[in-house]
């Protein structure tokens, strides 16, 4: 390992305020870019493209509770939902701009987070994964009982948000920007001592305890940024399918979000991301052209999570930085690791 | 002989278990004297099989550590099954109304459940958890949790693939007329489902504490190197465990037929419910669930009851959030509170 200091090259700083490598901004240049390359400009492909850089900007919030303090939010998607529905009611009943919708909707969220924070503080590892669960069912039981609010099962119709264009390119750049946007916000967050905070209360919370890490403030943190993300993704999904019903609250959901998380690697928040576009392009793949035998693409995809469970925990991002992160060539090294000091991308 | 000791009665009264069971026997009683019998009847039914599916979950836990996220596919696998042999009976009985078969025709259906439930929990055993466990113990409740997740997710959909996802039910068990009990009318199949789930609790229960496997279960949920140490063949009793928990939740599902037609994601509700009976009893506390199920049940019925139905998910979890709030291992406390902190 050679120490260098950071490189002052301007590109190198810019993609350090952004915590990408090269290969993580190309990557994302290609997404950027792929809508408009040709067997990938078709309507149906820019959907499936856009519910993976939902499901990736998802995973990335959930991991940062996940993987850092090591809580599964089991009700996530439940909050998610409760930014969609505020931001869709508020659109509805007094015609507010779903953008600022969103953002009340992330707020709302973070409120229900700061409780969800404050009450699981007694609680460990899977009891806490409960009461988040416990919370969700609630949540969910609401949407589906306050009928005159949420219209129950029949559904809520949502102005979409970019209802003038026909096509839904502008819906694509959006969530990838969004997508970009709580990477940059999380990682930000976990490169400082705070993130060192929430691994250590991870990992072992009596021994963070003993070192002077205060759990509460910490835990309480990390829930809310965790939930604040999730309800300003739920104010997109509202958006733009255009129609919020009980459903998006359902179990189900969060466990969909928890496999590509896992898969991807936990703890590392791009892991994630990197895994959810190949992943959920190739179930809608499924999906779609087996269309005889319903649900394959669901058991493919818990036999995926058990496999990897089983012969890889560490996911995607783990076998990255096994095989790739450790190069001789410079060139390479210089890809996946950036400009920054290379040990220390090792263990980011 | 058991002495009668007012000091120890008293302080059972004051702790959380003796406050719970009190009131929620004085508002079972409040509400049959209010809406009716069938309140009670309802509340005991339902009860009961929650007692099986969610004393397999709670033992699950204590002997393997496992939050069991897939339990309730077990009772998904009980319906499947009970429908594949009790239609075939069904239509057999109907053509030769006298024959013996077909009067035992629902016993057969829940023996078969149980058994095929306790084949699928030896394979999970065998093919997916002693996988992990062979590969790493480290972050083990974890790691397991997500991999009963997968477990879940693959037998819903794998329901549906094989089986599709309509609704396979079937009418009732047994036939005749309901039985009448002080005026009170019970469908004979949920008096015979009450009648087989107290069987299966007792029976459970004498296993559990009298048998020599049954105190070799017990030894490995309080200390598992402890219990290799003085020879007790650790892989056989997880097996076991696993196998006899499955069955509880198969036979549930089974002997719950005709309120719960088979179909893929009909194991969830059971879940939730259970999830909510070992939370509240303390996780891997076996005779608590026994208790916290018939408080569940009650707290479902009641809401059902008095605020209406679907509401059936938002006052109990409420109520248990409160609960775990301010007594986080459970109202029956529970000895394995160690492991949980992993």
């Amino acid at each position: 390992m050679d120490n260098r200091t950071p490189s002052t090259h301007p590109v190198d700083k810019l993609l350090d305020l952004l915590c990408l490598t090269p290969l993580g901004a190309s990557a994302l240049i290609l997404l950027a870019l792929l809508p408009l390359i040709p067997p990938f400009n078709q309507e149906y492909l820019i959907r499936w493209l856009i519910s993976a850089a939902f499901i990736a900007a998802l995973s990335i919030a959930f991991d940062f509770t996940a993987g850092y303090i090591s809580i599964v939010n089991f009700g996530f998607c439940a909050i998610m939902g409760l930014g969609g529905y505020t931001s869709a009611i508020l659109a509805d009943r007094i015609g507010l701009t779903p953008w600022i919708g969103m953002l009340i909707g992330a707020l709302v969220a973070a409120l229900l987070g700061l409780v969800i924070g404050i009450v699981t503080l007694r609680l460990r590892g899977i009891f806490a994964a409960c009461l988040a669960w416990f919370f969700g069912l609630a949540l969910m039981g609401l949407a589906t009982k306050l009928v005159w609010l949420t219209r129950g099962p029949l559904g809520l119709r949502v102005d979409r948000l970019f209802a003038s264009s026909s096509s839904n390119l502008s819906f694509y750049y959006l969530v990838l920007a969004m997508m970009v946007v709580i990477y940059v916000i999380t990682r930000r967050v976990t490169r400082t001592r705070m993130g060192l905070a929430f691994k250590a209360i991870g990992q072992n919370m009596d021994a963070a305890r003993t070192s002077g890490i205060n759990p509460v403030f910490y835990r309480i943190v990390n829930f809310t940024i965790s939930c604040t993300l999730a309800g300003w993704l739920g104010g997109f999904y509202a958006h733009f399918y255009g129609i919020l019903t009980p459903d998006v609250m359902h179990t189900s959901k969060t466990v969909e979000v928890l496999a590509v998380a896992y898969i991807g690697g936990r703890g590392s928040l791009w892991g994630g991301a990197a895994i959810a576009f190949p992943f959920i392009c190739g179930m809608e793949l499924v999906r779609s052209s087996l269309t005889n035998l319903p649900g394959l693409n669901l058991v493919i995809y818990g036999l995926l999570l058990m496999a990897v469970m089983i012969y890889y925990p560490g996911g995607f991002a783990q076998f990255f930085d096994t095989y790739f992160r450790r190069t001789r060539s410079r060139l390479l090294g210089y890809l996946v690791n950036g400009g920054r000091n290379r040990s220390d991308a090792i263990s980011n | 002989m058991w002495k009668i000791e007012p000091e120890r009665i008293v302080g059972w009264i004051k702790s959380a278990a003796g406050i719970s069971i009190l009131l929620s026997v004085a508002a079972a009683v409040f509400a049959t004297l209010d809406r009716g019998p069938h309140v009670l009847v309802n509340t005991v039914v339902m009860g009961g099989m929650l007692a099986l599916v969610s004393m397999g979950l709670a033992m699950v836990f204590g002997v393997m550590n496992i939050p069991m996220f897939a339990h309730g596919e077990y009772f998904m696998i009980g319906t499947l099954v009970a429908y594949y042999v009790f239609t075939p009976i069904n239509a057999y009985f109907t053509t030769h109304p006298d024959s013996l078969l077909g009067s035992l025709g629902p016993l057969i259906t829940v023996v078969a459940a149980m058994m095929v439930g306790a084949l699928a929990g030896v394979a999970s055993e065998v093919l997916v958890f002693s996988q992990l466990r062979k590969r790493s113990r480290e972050n083990w409740v974890m790691n397991s949790f997500l991999l009963t997740v997968g477990l879940s997710v693959v037998l819903i959909n794998g329901h549906q693939l094989f089986f599709g996802a309509d609704f396979k039910g079937i009418v009732r068990f047994w036939s005749g007329a309901p039985y009448s009990i002080l005026e009170v009318f019970i469908a004979r199949d949920r008096a015979m489902a009450f009648f087989l789930a107290v069987v299966v609790v007792l029976a459970f229960w004498l296993f559990i504490s009298y048998t020599r496997t049954g105190r070799a279960i017990r030894a490995v949920s309080q200390d598992e190197t402890g219990a290799l140490i003085v020879g007790i063949g650790l892989n056989g009793i997880l097996v076991l465990t696993m196998a006899l928990s499955c069955a509880l939740a198969a036979m549930a599902g089974a002997s719950l037929l005709f309120m719960y037609p088979s179909y893929p994601s009909v194991g969830l509700e059971p879940l939730y419910m259970a999830w909510f009976v070992v939370i509240i009893a303390g996780l891997g506390n076996v005779l608590g669930a026994v208790v916290g199920a018939f408080i569940v049940s009650l707290l479902k019925v009641l809401t059902v009851e008095y605020i209406g139905s679907g509401w059936d998910f938002v006052v109990p979890s409420a109520l248990i959030i409160v609960i775990l709030v301010f007594k986080p291992s459970g109202l029956f406390g529970s000895e394995v509170r160690g492991v949980l902190d992993k």
